[in-house]
């Protein structure tokens, strides 16, 4: 492919203009404007939206993932109990959390990766619900009284070199969050694209046709399916262990069935057509609350009725609107 | 404010704007008092009796003239967020809060919340009033949360206790949701059972809290014949059906929780099965209520069309934030100002009869004055009312 | 034992009638319909307001309950998911709608019936003992009874009428329904409004028992799912025995498993996901639903 291809220059110009939005104009808006929680809500739309993109490259074989909740809340446990009680510093641990969530995803989705349509949709909303009673019912996640008390990030070097300071010595650790939320991000789509622009993207998209013709030609589906449900389930891994981290605490409640709905619905929101569309998903449904936050008792109400109205005008996601766009403009 | 003139707008836009939270009456500067609890979804009654409780006080004390805190005069403005039992949304409520400039929260209602928005809290410089038990919440480093109501582990060994010594119980089942809160309740309330030697003769059945139908949850409990059967942190939704199996099942003896209910949930759920059901309660029994409190319910009935029980305990922790801060003006926008006034705070109860009074404490259970003294009121369910078994205190 | 069995029947008979709007409105239009507990739970609240509140017949609140119900369907499927289904490239994005739908059923339940636990009097006072093997109070053994009443009367009205076989016929095959003449768009709102009705009929009937809340909408929903994918999705029978089967396995599970206490449902989820895995199109589904 050229490289001075106009529509990858494009691309590219609008992955940069992405990048200095999320780390520098975003931080300047919220300076100047003085709204400083805005940080944590996007640190929450940027965590969550790592696992919904997780819940996307589900999507991506053909599979309804409602599931995502689990490997979140594992991810969790697993940072928070080396941190806690093997003294493990949490950027070890994050890795691990998503590692330790491929794995759980490995051995889970050998059997359940068979079953398609509203039979893998349940499934795992199943084992959203195992996985919180699991914790309630272990010795090691400590139960009912969860985790709590979880010391912040400490510090990370290599070689003597500081590459992350130590939070606890940080002035602004939402800001400090925000960051280390939004490289995640980066670094998740970044990899989300690459995955969909690959072979494997192409393998996949040849599966979520049709499976038995993309077996027939050679295709070893299955050894598939099961790297792509563990490359997802790391996503809910690293975005739940993050979380663990800036609520200090984890709890069998921090995440449970209604998080699996909601990385469900980011994707269907956005739109499954695109790499992005978690994203803007996550974007709109989880700031879209917060911004009804003043309607009191009418939040819920005027909430669901904007995302009905959505859906009825685009059906196939947020970001189909682009498309439709083009085609008239065409004609 | 630039972020309410964009709402405004974009509420404007919904053709929405008629419904605006209250707006100050006179002229008085406004104080901005925080509630972060969940009030949507299946746990909403929690904190729809928070909110409310609140919103009613406000509205009284603004349509008096306002609330003197050193030589100014408030108006008192109730912010609330709704974190729908999701300790995410719970930080976010309560960054949201500090946003606002608010220093004195009320709320989460559950464990795993309390403990997610602490962080934040210690961060901001907010004191908050949890509805959570968790022990670590309220125990040095922590020192920003202030339990608001009397824990299980307070009230259920003064329970205990009195049923021992009155009724002579003897044996003791509990029953719990397989969920954090009421689990963790359970647990403490087990210990404490065997602490006074009782003895526990079940204390492993769980149930979903969207459970149905109670009548085989119940069996095996009732099979283990307890003098006293305790239910673990039981919600109001919950209570009724559990009361109506247990009865149904044939068990004859003393059914208790240490969870503030509503009679006529009970009532309507139960109907005479409920009678004897003996729960933890605030102060609006004939026997204790004040002139105050009967006007407190009287305009929570008025502004909301039906009064809910639960929010005799919840009335308290708006009262304890306004009286320490008129204890102490500059603990207005200081926190550490706040904190130590707590340690010698001490007014009268305006909810009680007689000469109760609001003070600090917890020293026993927490080692630090990080709960407020709502009275120990323990109720029993009668045909429709309940009534006053007993008052007791909390150190 | 006996006892154990005598749960497991009336839990079985409730879910089922539950499962069976849910598999009605999947086998017809292919929508996973999470705003299902929330019908259900408008049905309590309606036959509440009617035999609770204002004091009439049981019956006729049922009837309300019912009709209230089926009027809600029929509206949400011309105006919400017909245009969607027609609209969208993906089957899979009525389930957005759907869940969309569930927050704002929740958010005008909450606005209209509060947020309280509402019960009403009891149909029939009294509890039959059976030497202490059985132990069920009449009202229990009577919605019992009026659950499998309906559910035969609900697979009759599928197998003898004119509408039934229409549906029956969509269910099976969309395309080939047309063909031969069936009004699809007609008969897909007639299929919603049945399924929601019988949502409403039974959150009507289970109000008298356990009551009603705003809360209950979601675990229903999510209960109903588990029913539907034991039976095989998109099966009328199958909805049935999968209800009967959860009951019973609830029933069971809670018996055996009591003294080991917090991990009952857990073995009984572990095992209902064991159970999917070997045979995912349920015990009577056709594969891939």
């Amino acid at each position: 492919m050229n490289h001075l291809d106009p529509r990858r220059l494009r691309a590219l110009a609008c992955v940069a203009a992405f990048l200095v939005g999320v780390f520098w104009l975003i931080p300047v808006l919220i300076a100047v404007t003085g709204l400083w929680n805005f940080y944590f809500t996007l640190t929450s739309v940027a965590l969550l939206s790592v696992a919904s993109a997780g819940v996307w490259l589900t999507f991506y074989i053909g599979r309804i993932n409602i599931g995502q909740g689990a490997f979140a809340l594992i991810g969790a446990y697993v940072s928070a109990i080396l941190v806690t009680k093997a003294g493990v510093s949490f950027w070890v641990s994050l890795p691990l959390a998503g590692l330790f969530a491929s794995l759980v995803a490995i051995v889970i989705g050998l059997p359940i990766l068979r079953l398609r349509g509203v039979y893998f949709a349940m499934i795992t909303l199943v084992l959203t619900e195992v996985v919180r009673l699991a914790a309630l019912a272990l010795p090691i996640t400590n139960g009912a009284k969860g985790i709590v008390s979880i010391p912040l990030p400490g510090e990370l070097s290599v070689l003597g070199i500081t590459l992350i300071p130590d939070f606890s010595t940080i002035q602004n650790t939402k800001l400090a969050f925000y960051h280390a939320a939004c490289v995640l991000m980066v670094l998740c789509y970044a990899s989300l694209y690459r995955i969909v622009n690959s072979r494997l993207g192409h393998l996949c998209r040849s599966m979520q046709q049709n499976e038995e013709l993309a077996e027939s030609v050679g295709v070893n589906v299955a050894y598939l399916r099961v790297i792509v449900f563990a490359i997802s389930s790391f996503f809910g891994g690293l975005g739940g262990a993050m979380f663990g981290a800036i609520a200090q605490s984890v709890y069998p409640s921090s995440f449970v069935v209604k998080d699996s709905i909601d990385f469900m619905l980011n994707c269907f929101l956005g739109g499954l057509g695109y790499v992005f569309g978690p994203m803007l998903g996550t974007l709109v449904l989880y700031f879209g609350w917060d911004l009804l936050f003043e309607l009191g008792q009418y939040q819920l109400l005027v909430f669901s009725g904007i995302l009905i109205l959505l859906i009825l005008v685009l059906p196939n996601g947020l970001l189909s609107i682009r498309i439709d766009m083009i085609r008239k403009l065409w004609r | 404010m630039r972020r309410r003139n964009m709402l405004t707008a974009m509420t404007a836009a919904l053709a929405l704007s008629a419904i605006q939270g209250t707006t100050a009456l006179a002229d008085n500067p406004v104080l901005k008092i925080g509630f972060v609890g969940v009030t949507s979804g299946p746990a909403a009654a929690w904190g729809i009796s928070n909110q409310r409780s609140m919103e009613t006080r406000a509205e009284w004390i603004n349509e008096t003239g306002g609330y003197t805190i050193g030589d100014v005069t408030y108006d008192i403005e109730i912010v609330s967020f709704d974190d729908q039992k999701d300790p995410k949304r719970a930080i976010a409520g309560m960054e949201k809060m500090a946003q606002e400039g608010i220093h004195y929260v009320v709320g989460p209602n559950v464990d795993d919340g309390a403990a997610a928005v602490r962080p934040v809290a210690e961060a901001t410089g907010i004191i908050y009033f949890p509805y959570a038990f968790p022990k670590p919440l309220y125990t040095a480093p922590a020192s920003n949360a202030v339990l608001g109501m009397v824990a299980n582990y307070q009230s259920g060994p003064a329970i205990y206790r009195y049923l021992m010594e009155e009724r002579g119980v003897k044996t003791v089942a509990f029953i719990a949701a397989n969920e954090s809160d009421p689990l963790s309740q359970r647990d403490s309330g087990r210990e404490a059972a065997e602490a006074l030697g009782l003895e526990v003769v079940s204390a492993n059945v769980t149930y979903q809290v969207d459970t149905t139908d109670f009548t085989p949850v119940l069996t095996p409990v009732i099979r283990t014949n307890p003098d006293l059967l305790v239910l673990s942190g039981v919600t109001p939704a919950n209570a009724p059906q559990l009361l109506r199996s247990a009865r149904e099942l044939g068990f004859q003896g003393i059914i208790s929780t240490e969870t503030a209910q509503d009679a006529q949930v009970l009532r309507e759920g139960a109907g005479d099965l409920a009678n004897g059901f003996i729960s933890v309660g605030g102060a609006s029994t004939p026997e204790i209520a004040s002139d105050m409190m009967n006007e407190f319910v009287a305009r929570y009935t008025d502004m909301f069309g039906e009064y809910n029980d639960e929010s005799n305990t919840k009335v308290y922790a708006l009262e304890y934030i306004l009286a320490t801060l008129a204890a102490n003006p500059a603990a207005i926008d200081d926190v550490e100002a706040f904190k130590q006034t707590i340690d010698t705070f001490e007014a009268p109860n305006p909810y009680m009869k007689g000469d109760a009074v609001m003070r600090y404490v917890g020293v026993s259970s927490f080692g630090q004055r990080r709960q407020i003294a709502v009275p120990l009121v323990v109720n029993v369910y009668q045909d429709g009312e309940f009534e006053t078994l007993f008052v007791a205190e909390v150190d | 034992m006996e006892q154990v069995m005598a749960n497991g029947v009336y839990l079985g008979s409730q879910y089922a009638m539950i499962a069976l709007g849910l598999t009605l409105i999947f086998a017809l239009m292919n929508v996973l319909n999470f705003a299902h507990g929330q019908m259900y739970v408008i049905g309590g609240f309606v036959t509440y307001t009617f035999y609770g509140q204002f004091g009439l017949p049981f019956v006729l609140a049922l009837l309300m309950s019912c009709v209230t119900l089926a009027i809600l369907g029929a509206l949400i499927e011309k105006f919400l998911f017909g245009p969607v289904i027609r609209r969208s490239s993906r089957e899979e994005s009525t389930m957005l709608l759907a869940a969309g739908l569930a927050f704002l059923l929740d958010a005008m339940i909450l606005l209209v019936f509060g947020e309280k636990q509402r019960g009403v009097p009891k149909i029939v006072d009294g509890v039959l003992n059976w030497d202490f093997r059985i132990i069920m109070p009449y009202d229990r053994i009577l919605i019992c009874f009026l659950a499998m009443v309906s559910i035969a009367a609900f697979i009759a009205f599928m197998q003898f009428s004119k509408t039934g076989r229409a549906l029956r016929a969509l269910a099976q095959d969309r395309d080939a329904a047309q063909l031969m003449g069936v009004n699809v768009n007609r008969y897909s709102m007639i299929g919603f409004a049945l399924g929601a009705m019988l949502a409403g009929l039974v959150g009507g009937l289970l109000v008298t028992i356990t009551g009603v809340n705003l809360g209950m909408g979601g675990p229903t929903s999510i209960k109903a799912f588990m029913m539907v994918m034991i039976g095989g999705a998109g099966v009328i029978s199958g909805a049935i025995l999968g209800g009967f089967i959860l009951g019973m396995l609830e029933a069971v599970g809670l018996a055996v498993l009591s003294q080991y206490g917090d991990i009952t449902y857990l073995v009984i989820f572990v095992a209902l996901m064991i159970f999917l895995a070997i045979r995912p199109q349920g015990l009577m589904g056709k594969p891939w639903g």
